[in-house]
């Protein structure tokens, strides 16, 4: 068993694990930090070898007094009640970056620091963009049309939901387009993507958009005080941030209509 | 007179004079307006559908027609987020 010390957002994490598993992370999700014991937030242990294959994304939710467990047939995460402490299960990288969004999200929301939110992200003018949608909506393309501007998501964003402002940060979780490990930037607007003939840009009011947002969040659970905290950091994110419906061509133009 | 109180595990926020409910075991989300908003928080006490009539009497100065108050707490028992208080 070995150890690294890690960023994901803004928060530091220890980790140990087989070197195997390390160097994994390594080149997938994390720049590697030096940081001293007394500065990490969360202290992860990975063990390989559980379950089976990718089955489906159906996660059991366990509570105990000093624990809570999210268990799939692919991986098992065994918490302290607070998110900062650790095992996490796997039976393979798949697995490893399901468990580590579960977890890390799971983490976020409890203490009220902010949402994974199903969507991507680019940057313009420094000031970040989030495009979300139902599965197949376009957020990959949206991504991809994006170029040159810088990403800070393709798939799964960080946002920091706070009293002075929202701050997307880099995002370790990626489809398909690699973290190039770009500085947070202020979140400008979220726009809900609709593929069409025709590029058109809506405002939505906060009830509809915190209603279509619901769902763009990664892992609920039937937890009411958890569901309770979602509920609030997503009015407080539809209150201070523009929301959209974005109908757009598959090509760069509708950009000509976000500012 | 029956009594009415609102289920366990319902999440609700208020957005713009605007109530949204989230039942976090049936996964439904249901939207009220200012004054269904003000009987919601008025259900998670036993209520009965006099004791609305008068609540709203009191905070707003209107005399609600007691069927559409009667109207109301069947839809919020349909969809499973008000039961029968015992």
């Amino acid at each position: 068993m070995n150890t690294i010390f890690v960023k994901m957002a803004a928060h530091s994490l220890r980790i140990s694990a087989d070197w195997n598993t390390l160097e994994g992370l390594a080149a997938q999700f994390l720049p590697v930090l030096k940081r001293k014991e007394e500065d990490v937030d969360i202290q992860l242990t990975v063990l390989p070898g559980y379950g089976t294959v990718f089955q489906n994304f159906d996660v059991q939710v366990g509570k105990e007094p000093n624990k809570i467990t999210f268990k799939r047939a692919d991986y098992l995460i065994e918490s302290s009640p607070d998110y900062t402490s650790a095992t996490i299960q796997v039976h393979d990288q798949l697995a490893l970056k399901h468990a580590l969004m579960n977890f890390y999200s799971s983490f976020i929301v409890y203490h009220n620091w902010g949402l994974l939110i199903h969507s991507s992200c680019a940057i313009q003018n420094g000031r970040a963009h989030i495009f979300a949608g139902h599965s197949g909506a376009g957020k990959s393309t949206a991504a991809r049309l994006s170029e040159p501007r810088a990403l800070l998501s393709d798939e799964a964003t960080i946002v920091k939901i706070a009293a002075d402002g929202m701050v997307v940060f880099d995002s370790p979780f990626r489809s398909e387009l690699q973290s190039t490990y770009q500085q947070p930037a202020p979140l400008a607007g979220i726009q809900l993507l609709h593929q069409s003939e025709r590029n058109r840009l809506e405002r939505m009011g906060g009830p509809d958009a915190l209603v279509a947002l619901m769902d763009k969040v990664f892992y609920w659970n039937d937890d009411p005080a958890e569901t309770h905290r979602i509920m609030g950091l997503l009015r407080n994110l539809v209150e201070k941030v523009p929301v959209y419906e974005l109908y757009f061509r598959k090509d760069p133009t509708f950009w000509e209509l976000i500012s | 007179m029956v009594q009415f109180v609102q289920k366990k595990n319902v999440a609700q926020i208020e957005v713009e004079n605007e109530w949204i409910i989230l039942d976090t075991e049936q996964y439904t989300v249901t939207r009220l307006n200012d004054l269904g908003g003000f009987c919601w928080q008025k259900l998670r006490e036993a209520q009965t559908v006099d004791s609305l009539y008068k609540a709203i009497d009191l905070e707003y100065g209107v005399e609600c027609e007691k069927d559409a108050i009667d109207h109301f707490l069947a839809d919020l028992t349909k969809y499973g987020l008000i039961s029968h208080a015992v």
